[in-house]
């Protein structure tokens, strides 16, 4: 059975023109999808049933006696950690929500190690985003900053900037330039029309040293700034500034390195000074599927993105606090329950060691390096594939997945509705 | 020697992220790229194994030429043997140094260990199904 219009579940891109062959509960072909969306739907490494450490060995179990386990961990701790969401639909982070507030737990998603200093910096100053649409239909000018968008979602220049002809850019190939700021050359790097190479932690003073130019400050710009030449920021800077419409696009590069949010909020502060010339939008290269999705939820339900602390009663949120590595760090949390993530594989090593120390409970579709880590494992269907439910594209675009078969897992929704219904007569 | 490591996504990491405990996510992992400049510098060649040493830990990796990549720049995609090297300081933001620690690395004949293997270093049990 051949599927149409399938929403691709790897990266924030969210595909979803995908055709997708069916036979019985696997995925034999899929078209229209780059390398990682081949990898998703035909890979089936799938765990087969709830496992359960035992000593030094593995058991399986029921999903019934896996689920009542975790409600005990969970209700026997004083400062559990309900962690991930990313990888999973709205409705499923809805309940895991609901359940962090009935625990009085903290619940954070992946944009910890991820965006989260760009809600930081938007908190701060506020985003002039676009959805994709503009910037395909619009865009003469793209860049990406501190972003391989090659790697990391490689169909974003297909589908919406440097190979993607829009109503308003007859030719991408003539009309659009693409400019790309790295720390490191990259296949990115080498289809652009210019790449300013920065050195690594220089993106800050590369641009303040833009926006001064912006300003018409530049007579103060030196000879060159964190390795990039003064002859080569002017040429940026007259790039943008005679943009049509010009949208900047910026990935991790940035929300990692030094300065953090303060790079964001520098880069949203250059945006604005360009509106002054011209059209600027600027957003982040979200990375793991749904992680906008997790900010929406925790957002309209919580009233913060991610990090949120319900051991007051109330939601409470303050990064560097409430965020999953410093509770880790400080070995605060005293049970995890982690959700369509991998904190073993993403988080630094010390991290992953009061994991192995604490009853951590993965529920997920796949081995991971958290499973190792884990006390109880509970498998899942694949969103996307076996299961539906919603999720936001990175420009903040709600798109209903679809199921393409039924199989024999049950999906997220249903595990996190159980463990809350266990809870929740528990606590009465 | 000492490097400044970068780390980041790759294409292939991405595509064996769903099979951690196979040798094609361990092979991209546990990859250190490295200016060929600077390989030559130290005396080693593709494939060969290097222990990289930061201030919070240390793990044994493969080296590879990256000719993108300046003198005295390392990078390694990221997964568990990049985050052997990184601290948990998040200077109030919740988010580590993923893309800045100062790490050494020497030549060394030990093997690169498997992802089942770092995380029983942390404390784990191995699931080798
Ligand atoms: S770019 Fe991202 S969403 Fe699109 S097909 Fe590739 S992995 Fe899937």
């Amino acid at each position: 059975m051949k599927v149409e219009d399938v929403v691709c579940p790897f990266c924030g891109c969210l595909c979803d023109d995908l055709v997708v062959e069916v036979e019985g509960t696997r995925v034999v072909n899929v078209e229209n999808g780059c390398t990682l969306a081949n990898e998703k739907f035909m890979g089936d490494h799938r765990l087969k049933a709830p496992i359960r450490r035992a000593g030094n060995a593995w058991e399986e179990i029921s999903y019934d006696e896996a689920i009542e386990e975790t409600a005990a961990i969970l209700l026997d701790a004083d400062r559990p950690l309900l962690y991930g969401w990313s990888g999973t639909f709205g409705e499923a982070q809805s309940v895991g929500v609901h359940l962090a507030e009935l625990l009085g737990a903290v619940i954070d998603n992946t944009s910890t190690v991820c965006h989260g200093p760009s809600i930081m910096a938007i908190q701060e100053v506020g985003h002039p985003g676009c959805t994709l649409g503009q910037v395909k239909n619009r865009a003469d000018v793209v860049v990406y900053w501190a972003a391989n968008p090659i790697e990391a979602h490689p169909r974003h220049m297909s589908r919406y900037t440097t190979f993607c002809d829009g109503f308003f850019v007859k030719s991408a190939f003539r009309e659009r330039k693409v400019i790309v700021v790295d720390v490191r050359e990259t296949e990115s790097s080498q289809v652009a029309d210019e790449f300013v190479k920065v050195n690594p932690g220089g993106d800050y003073a590369v641009l303040s040293a833009l926006r001064a130019i912006v300003r018409g400050k530049r007579d103060l710009i030196p000879a060159t700034v964190e390795g990039v030449s003064r002859e080569q920021l002017f040429r940026v800077a007259d790039l943008c500034m005679s943009a049509k419409f010009g949208a900047i696009f910026f990935g991790v590069g940035l929300t990692m390195a030094q300065g953090k949010y303060k790079n964001i909020r520098n880069a949203i502060e250059l945006t604005e000074e360009l509106n002054r010339h011209t059209k600027f939008t600027i957003s982040p290269m979200r990375g793991h599927w749904n992680v906008y999705g997790s900010n929406e939820v925790f957002t309209w339900i919580t009233g913060y993105p991610y990090a949120v602390d319900f051991a007051r009663g109330i939601a409470f949120y303050n990064p560097g606090e409430t965020t999953s590595v410093d509770i880790l760090r400080r070995g605060e949390c005293d049970a995890c329950l982690v959700v369509a993530s991998d904190p073993g594989a993403h988080f630094p090593r010390a991290c992953a060691e009061h994991l192995a120390r604490i009853p951590t409970v993965q529920i997920d579709p796949h081995v991971n390096a958290t499973t190792h880590l884990s006390r109880i494992q509970i498998p899942v269907a694949v969103t996307g594939i076996d299961a539906e439910g919603t999720a936001y594209r990175m420009d903040g675009v709600p798109i209903r997945t679809r199921r393409l078969f039924y199989g024999n897992y049950p999906d997220d929704l249903d595990v996190l509705e159980k463990l809350y219904r266990i809870i929740r007569e528990a606590r009465g | 020697m000492n490097f400044l490591l970068n780390t980041g996504r790759t294409i292939r990491q991405g595509s064996s992220v769903e099979r951690k405990n196979s040798a094609t996510y361990r092979e991209e992992a546990s990859a250190v790229s490295m200016n060929p400049v600077d390989m030559f510098e130290m005396m080693v060649e593709q494939g060969d194994r290097v222990r990289v040493k930061s201030g919070s830990g240390e793990v044994v990796m493969w080296v590879r030429p990256d000719p993108g990549l300046g003198r005295g720049k390392v990078f390694v995609c990221l997964g568990p043997y990049a985050n052997h090297l990184i601290g948990t300081e998040t200077h109030g933001t919740g988010m580590p140094d993923f893309k800045s620690t100062p790490v050494s690395i020497e030549p060394t004949e030990e093997p690169v260990p498997s992802v089942a293997v770092l995380m029983r270093q942390c404390g784990g049990v191995p699931y080798e199904g």
